[in-house]
């Protein structure tokens, strides 16, 4: 994703990046009160629009609400561009990239608490541990030398400590009090996952990956780290990796490398399945299989999905989010595990995650 | 290989057209002012040209976008008050807008445009707008219309000193000191001007204000003209600009940006009247750079920057009175280099030659041809065609068509990581029907015009999410603009009225939805009044909603705002004038770009010292 590097072009020539904030448009509804039992899709937004947005779709699909957030809240902007939102007991927190702010809500009923911004530098991702929150920060994006994961304080909502790591932590989950960060690489190309002890809120391990590791999932305390490799414009490509990881000493159990040119991305473990999305292709595949798959297990094209922007795998379904051009409002679509289109919607403009709610 | 026989043929048609047309004798009247960008006036009849008279240029101070937004059909987006300000002029995009620097394309290397608040409008004393394609004289970018920033230069003149100063709402600062003068050998204009503010306006109805918006900006221009006897003049010209501005936040983002520009232009210029024959030869270096600080406090940046060579060659020739023909040969040759883009150079070389006619005292047409070769993309053969038929004495009906182009960018080619170096041109054909009335003080004009654009250029990520400029658009473009120009005078009491109204569509063609940020309706007027002294004056500007996402769901409201303003001259051969003005009278809480509130009610007072 080069996106980011793009954004000087966007603000001395207003190239392609366009924003979008006096929705006429958007059909007010009373709030729904009950956002449970279904999932909320976060809206990036345009990089810059500070239009930010959260949709909500019931897991019955018979609830469907766009600008749920601006319903409840109307007196309350969301932020620009809306990067990850955390769940811990009642509260969501959304990390908000641009604003360097976390919007802290309550999950059930999306009424805004509060909203804090000091400590916060380029956020991305956001997990819980031992009480805490954790959230990856990028710093400037042309330093390499100044990235960490910022300690949250979930009583009175401040940044408590500091943890430097490593260039571009994206993704963070948790397990068993240790906190797993890929390091995609940010403005560069990372090949790392490090290992955070919330105990001693420092870096204890840092695993070797693939390059651009992008997405990753703990199961059977086993990691599983995909890892895109890096794209042919950096005139340095190399392939794909799936890389599985023995939690108990660190180590590579073992390694799946993917075809050459094939970019994959959005994996995440279902019912014993991993699944994952290379274009607009996805793939499906047993935790214990021995080899990749060699063809996927659908396409979305059909729905005229031009790479998949968002992905999910929930109670049997498929979620797939389409940016569409990036400017303009995005689609969400819901697959069986078959691959048969069961939902669509339209949604904000970049649907960039889904968080069920349930 | 084949590179080197073209310009080589350049080379000698150039030759050529000079020995055939170097042969005629006869007197050629010489005006007291050299007018640097004649063809501006001269090969321009089938078009609408307006000239910004100083009047006017005292009424918009400090902002060349204000200038053109109160006074010009042309929308502007604008990133914030004071930032990077893009012009979209009959529905195209900013880097179809052209900016003419005393007779040569400025327009920015790196991004295809210029942006208008690098601009001092107080540098120049002319500056035109020219609607239309115009990329057979003036090259790639005048596709909506070129911009022309002149220093007109006087020979015989006696010296002036001029001070000029404003200060107003936001610690906003503007000063510009200008001197000219001449002798009947010399002629010579030195201006130099500064611009500051703090920028930190309130958004109307929220307690938060415009931070990080702070700028400033100055400028040096010096302009001198020899005449070595009565056939050959040398001129020089000198530009320099250098900016600093934060740039500012939106509603929901603390910004922490700053951006330095920093360009300057040199050109000289040898003019030749032999009998029929004019030649000119100009020869300039254009630099431009930036550096952008992602974080004002860090000291790590980005940059950019390209260092141009150009030489243009423009010989006309008067074959009769009626019949004149124009040649123009000119070769530039890119230099760029930035921490985002590959170090790369680039060499472009055109020719035009432009036919003018006046065929009867009513009706005259010129024709014209480009041709454009380029060791980086292949050019579409670029032409022109236009007519003006005076009708009546109060009515004229202009007919024009062109096919127009703009090259890709530094940053389209070469972005690294996203650049496509296989980009073509952009090119669109177009036409025009205008008519104009005149009588007595009134002037009348309504001008529709259409334009098919063809390989446009848009970034567009791939599916793996990569981000490329491609060119894949189709727009369509037709509007109607109508343009109204008045004077009243009743003894002592004079009125100017000037007024226009745009109606623009702008579509692409696979969406059939109007291009983002191009508004539909834009209509601004003014009126002054003046009684011996003094002057009061009105100003006011509707912006129609303008589209913010490509499937037209997302809007800017219209909106609507006017500046009031007096002045009053004191001293009786000098003048030192003194005004006010009130600006955005009405406060009105209006946003030009999206999340990025404008200026409520502000002010400013002014002083103009004549010396």
């Amino acid at each position: 994703m080069n996106f980011k590097k793009l954004l000087l072009l966007a603000l001395t020539a207003g190239l392609f990046f366009t924003s979008c904030s006096d929705d006429d448009d958007a059909i007010i509804n009373l709030p729904l009160g009950d956002y449970e039992n279904g999932v909320l899709i976060l809206n990036q937004g345009n990089f810059g629009g500070g239009n930010s947005s959260i949709s909500y779709l019931s897991d019955d699909f018979g609830v469907f609400q766009n600008n749920a957030f601006a319903v409840v809240n109307p007196t309350v902007t969301l932020g620009d561009t809306g990067q990850d939102i955390g769940f811990y007991q009642d509260k969501a927190f959304v990390v908000l990239n641009l604003s360097n702010s976390i919007q802290v809500i309550n999950r059930y009923t999306l009424e805004h608490i509060t909203t804090f911004s000091t400590g916060l530098n380029n956020p991305r991702y956001i997990a819980f541990a031992n009480g805490k929150g954790y959230v990856t920060n990028w710093g400037d994006g042309g330093n390499e030398e100044d990235d960490y994961i910022a300690v949250l304080n979930l009583t009175n909502y401040t940044i408590s400590t500091t943890i430097p790591v490593t260039e571009g932590p994206e993704r963070i989950i948790e397990k068993n009090g240790n906190l797993y960060v890929a390091h995609q690489g940010g403005f560069g190309y990372g090949e790392t996952v490090s290992v955070i002890s919330s105990a001693s809120n420092t870096v204890t391990a840092a695993i070797p990956v693939g390059d651009v590791p992008n997405s990753l999932f703990i199961e059977n305390n086993t990691l599983y780290v995909l890892a895109g490799g890096k794209p042919s414009w950096t005139n340095d490509e190399t392939i794909g990796t799936l890389t599985k990881i023995n939690l108990t000493n660190n180590t590579v159990i073992s390694t799946f490398d993917f075809e050459d040119a094939e970019h994959p991305s959005n994996l995440v473990e279902e019912s014993g399945q991993l699944y994952y999305t290379i274009d607009s292709a996805v793939y499906k595949a047993s935790l214990t299989a021995t080899s990749l798959p060699s063809t996927p297990l659908f396409s979305t094209t059909a729905q005229g999905v031009y790479g998949v922007y968002s992905f999910a795998v929930e109670n049997n379904k498929i979620y797939v989010g389409d940016a569409v051009d990036y400017n303009s409002n995005g689609k969400v679509y819901v697959y069986s595990l078959t691959g048969d289109l069961l939902q669509q919607e339209t949604v904000g403009v970049i649907p960039a995650g889904f968080y069920f709610n349930d | 290989m084949t590179m080197t026989w073209k310009f080589l043929f350049c080379g000698v048609a150039l030759l050529l057209f000079q020995l055939v047309l170097g042969q005629n004798d006869s007197m050629v009247q010489l005006n007291e002012v050299v007018v640097s960008d004649a063809k501006l006036q001269k090969f321009s009849n089938a078009q609408q040209i307006r000239v910004l008279n100083d009047s006017v240029l005292q009424k918009n101070r400090g902002s060349f976008t204000n200038l053109l937004l109160f006074n010009s059909p042309i929308y502007f987006k604008e990133n914030g008050a004071g930032m990077v300000s893009s012009p979209s002029f009959r529905g195209t995009t900013a880097q179809q807008t052209a900016v003419i620097w005393n007779g040569i394309n400025i327009n920015s290397q790196l991004n295809g445009q210029t942006d208008f608040n690098t601009i001092n409008a107080a540098d120049f004393n002319s500056i035109g707008i020219r609607s239309g394609g115009g990329s057979v004289l003036y090259g790639s970018g005048a596709v909506g219309g070129s911009i022309h920033l002149t220093n007109l230069l006087a020979f015989n003149a006696k010296t002036k000193h001029q001070l000029r100063a404003n200060y107003g709402s936001f610690n906003s600062l503007g000063l510009n000191y200008g001197l000219e003068g001449g002798s009947e050998k010399w002629a010579y204009q030195a201006s130099s001007s500064r611009n500051s503010s703090d920028n930190d306006y309130e958004y109307i109805g929220r307690k938060q204000k415009n931070e990080n918006g702070n700028f400033y900006n100055q400028s040096l221009n010096f302009s001198s003209g020899y005449k070595i006897n009565e056939n050959n003049f040398l001129k020089f010209y000198s530009h320099w600009f250098d900016s600093e501005r934060y740039f500012s936040g939106t509603i929901t983002v603390l910004s922490k940006n700053k951006y330095q520009d920093f360009n300057s232009r040199n050109m000289l210029e040898w003019v030749n009247f032999n009998n029929r024959l004019t030649t000119k030869v100009k020869l300039a270096y254009l630099t431009e750079s930036y550096r952008y600080f992602e974080n004002k406090d860090a000291d790590f940046y980005t940059f950019g920057k390209v260092k141009t060579f150009l030489g243009r060659y423009e010989t006309s020739y008067k074959i009769t009175e009626k019949k004149e023909i124009l040649a123009v040969f000119e070769v530039s040759r890119n230099d760029g280099e930035g921490s985002d883009i590959l170090p790369k150079k680039r060499t472009i070389g055109s020719g035009s030659i432009i036919w003018k006619h006046q065929l009867t005292d009513k009706f005259d047409y010129e024709l014209g041809v480009r041709n454009e070769i380029s060791d980086r993309y292949e050019s579409p053969l670029l032409f022109s065609a236009g007519t003006r038929l005076n009708v009546t004495d109060f009515y004229t009906i202009k007919l024009n068509a062109s096919k127009n182009y703009r090259i890709p960018t530094y940053n389209d080619l070469y972005w690294q990581g996203s650049g496509n170096p296989d980009l073509k041109p952009e090119h669109a054909i177009q036409a025009e029907i205008g008519q104009e009335f005149n009588y007595q003080n009134t002037k009348l004009s309504f001008i529709g015009f259409y334009s098919k654009l063809r390989d446009m250029l848009r970034w567009i990520p791939n599916s793996s999410g990569l981000w490329q400029p491609q060119n894949t658009d189709k727009v369509t473009i037709y509007g109607l603009e109508a343009v109204l120009e008045n004077k009243l005078n009743f003894g002592n009491h004079h009125f100017a009225l000037n007024a226009s109204y745009a109606y623009t569509i702008s579509k692409r063609d696979d969406l059939e939805k109007q291009l983002i940020y191009v508004p539909i309706h834009k209509a601004n007027g003014s009126v002054s009044y003046s009684y011996q002294k003094l002057t009061a004056y009105f100003q006011t500007l509707l912006n129609g909603e303008v589209f913010t996402s490509s499937d037209n769901f997302y809007r800017l409201d219209s909106y609507n705002y006017s500046n009031i303003g007096a002045d009053y001259d004191f001293g009786k051969t000098t003048t030192y004038r003194l005004g006010f003005q009130v600006l955005n009278l009405e406060n009105t809480n209006y946003q030009n770009v999206a999340s990025r509130p404008m200026p409520g009610r502000h002010f400013q007072v002014y002083l103009t010292l004549n010396l």
